[in-house]
């Protein structure tokens, strides 16, 4: 489908007619920081925001999910919304992100019993939503979705890609929910082939803004031969093995599952959870098989760019430069994935 | 640039004589805000080290974390006034050993906060920073500006009165002298003056932004437990939610644990992603720390710490009601 044009003054009454069957989400401003917020007018939007300070993944993977509660009469499902879900403005890594993420709780994990692991909390959210994505005409210097795949103007994971072209955005509906959206909206007009070749500009431009890529092609082969070489020690030194990049990675999902009950009632409810923290692997006997800080920074490299793609044929990281923009001793991912590429094999 | 050059020197010669292992200080980092922290075997490796306000890091956490690398080394640091306090701290404590440290100091003139140069360029991407001295340039994508140094400072550069380092083996450059800060405690101040339910809705404002990544606890020179209360499940002592009083139960643990230990370098502030006023209440503390025990965390290498010190003449009051 050809793409349409939203005049900027109308977007409140689009997110209006979306707000009649969907929960809007859109980046906003909570304490300074920029994070998806539910929204019901534009004005409560924040179009400043590039990459927002906190990722969207949290819409459909809380960081504390309830599970289920229990009392005395038995188990209940989470009093939760079952409204489907919009997010407006989410970032070409972002949306990538969810695609990564889709491929753990949707539908690709195949278990013994040749059953697909499908995680229903996940799926319930994640099915049903309406993804606008936002092209990146201002990239900025710690983007790099350009080494993994992705681009300023990538459209993976969206239903309607949206261009900011100034005073308009223009959409182009990518799915059947998306193409449905579209033409059962009375704020859109046709696009002209002038805003069509301002769309084409704009992602050139964007494109020419991003550093150039690394190579990251037989990355994950060259973990797996280095695993046990000295480099893990001289990459983790100045690491102090905080969770801030985890917990600020969209593509990072390992979580923990808790208990929190007083007398006879309580909820089990699922945390997010740090490969970074040493009780991560704590076992039950006091063992920890990843006790050393190198050994931990290891596992979150080895899992993104080696084990995750060994099953899923893509790196698990969309470029966001989100870990980079937090890490308190700037520890640069992207400084690590040039070393170790750069890394030469000791023949052991 | 002459502290900068001569800290290269002194670095190059205590590798040279063999006086040290190794040494740990501040190259540039990757982003124009963060210098980052580098450890050095080689004299070749010293033209990396760099000073300036970009160096906010405590290099002496790397004494405590759990990897311990560096046990049985001697170890070359470099050292603001705060950082040196640290290393105090750590001696008294018998986390190090003082006959295996050989401490540099540097004169100090504050370190940035990131969110408050933001704040400068509206949100806008900081690509270029120069360290004018009294001014601060910052360049991005079509804009230059220039800050005075004050403005962007970290807040515990802005209440600190001991910016140099009272204990050092060598000092590179010109001590800056105790500074008056008359204003240091107008932020307690004026905590102090809330109601109680003012300052429970503005600490817990502050708490609720907490996504518990602990990367205060972790940058933090004087949390060092073998195993933190909240990495331990048998028993927990702490619900792992995001829900605001498990966040609390935390940082006020924490804040506790650091009490008459706290050197007020900022670090964890510095570090948190989510921007919470951390130190305000560590301040608060070790504020209450000097006036009732005469104690300033780290400062005197000859002293004893407060919280294992007992005198008969300190104040009781809280005790005896």
């Amino acid at each position: 489908m050809n793409m349409v044009r939203l005049d900027k003054q109308k977007l409140n009454d689009f997110i209006r007619e979306l707000s009649a069957e969907y929960s809007v989400y859109a980046p906003g401003k909570t304490n300074g920081k920029t994070e998806f917020i539910p929204v019901e007018s534009s004005d409560e939007i924040d179009f400043n925001s590039h990459v927002t300070d906190m990722f969207p993944k949290g819409i459909f993977f809380p960081p504390a999910e309830v599970l289920f509660e229990y009392d005395e009469d038995g188990v209940r499902e989470a009093q939760t919304s079952h409204r489907p879900i919009a997010v407006w403005g989410m970032r070409s890594c972002d949306a990538r992100s969810l695609v990564m993420l889709d491929r753990v709780f949707g539908s690709a994990i195949q278990m013994p019993d040749n059953k697909n692991f499908q995680d229903p909390y996940w799926k319930e959210k994640y099915d049903n939503s309406l993804i606008f994505g936002i092209a990146c005409n201002e990239p900025l210097s710690t983007c790099f979705c350009n080494w993994l795949g992705g681009g300023p103007h990538n459209r993976d994971g969206m239903d309607v890609f949206v261009v900011d072209a100034g005073d308009v955005y223009l959409m182009e509906p990518l799915s059947d929910k998306g193409i449905e959206i579209i033409n059962s909206s009375s704020c859109l007009t046709n696009a002209t082939g002038k805003d069509e070749a301002l769309a084409v500009k704009l992602a050139s431009d964007a494109e020419s803004m991003m550093t150039a890529p690394l190579d990251t092609g037989g990355l994950g082969e060259k973990l797996t031969a280095i695993y046990d070489e000295p480099i893990w020690s001289e990459i983790s030194a100045k690491c102090v093995n905080c969770g801030a990049c985890t917990f600020s990675c969209p593509t990072c999902h390992c979580f923990d599952v808790q208990d929190e009950g007083k007398g006879k009632k309580g909820k089990r409810v699922r945390i997010w959870d740090s490969c970074m923290f040493p009780i991560f692997t704590m076992e039950a006997s006091g063992h920890n098989p990843r006790a050393l800080s190198s050994e931990r920074v290891r596992q979150r490299i080895m899992h993104k760019y080696s084990y995750y793609p060994e099953n899923y044929g893509e790196n698990l990281c969309t470029g966001c430069g989100r870990c980079v923009m937090v890490c308190p001793v700037n520890l640069d991912i992207r400084e690590v994935l040039k070393r170790i590429i750069a890394y030469k094999e000791q023949v052991i | 640039m002459n502290v900068v050059n001569d800290l290269r020197k002194t670095i190059k010669k205590l590798l040279a004589e063999k006086k040290i292992d190794l040494f740990v200080g501040w190259e540039k980092g990757s982003l124009p805000m963060a210098a980052t922290p580098i450890f050095i075997t080689n004299e070749d490796e010293a033209d990396r080290i760099v000073f300036d306000i970009t160096c906010g890091n405590n290099l002496s956490v790397y004494f405590t974390k759990d990897k311990k690398q560096f046990a049985d080394k001697k170890v070359g640091i470099a050292v603001k006034g705060c950082d040196a306090r640290s290393v105090v701290l750590n001696i008294l404590e018998k986390q190090i050993d003082r006959a295996n440290v050989v401490m540099v100091g540097v004169p100090c003139h504050g370190v940035l906060d990131k969110k408050k140069v933001l704040a400068k360029t509206d949100g806008r991407e900081v690509l270029e920073l120069i360290d004018g001295g009294d001014t601060v340039t910052l360049k991005g994508n079509g804009y230059e500006l220039s800050s005075d140094r004050s403005e962007i400072l970290s807040s515990s550069c802005l209440s600190c009165i001991y910016p140099d380092a009272q204990e050092y083996d060598i000092f590179v450059g010109e001590p800056r002298g105790e500074v008056p800060n008359e204003n240091r405690l107008k932020e307690i101040k004026e905590f102090e003056a809330m109601s109680t339910s003012e300052k429970w809705a503005s600490t817990r404002a502050e708490y609720e932004k907490c996504i518990r990544c602990y990367a205060c606890r972790n940058v933090c020179p004087s949390c060092y437990c073998n195993v933190c209360f909240v990495d331990q499940n048998d028993p927990a002592w702490i619900g792992n939610t995001c829900d605001f009083t498990d966040s609390m139960v935390f940082h006020i643990i924490r804040n506790l644990h650091v009490a008459g230990r706290c050197v007020e370098c900022g670090a964890c502030e510095r570090a948190c992603p989510m921007d919470i006023n951390l130190l305000l209440l560590n301040r608060k503390v070790a504020m209450e720390v000097k006036d009732r025990f005469g104690d300033v965390a780290g400062l005197d290498i000859n002293g004893k710490p407060a919280m294992v010190d007992f005198r008969e003449d300190e104040k009781q009051d809280f005790i005896m009601g």
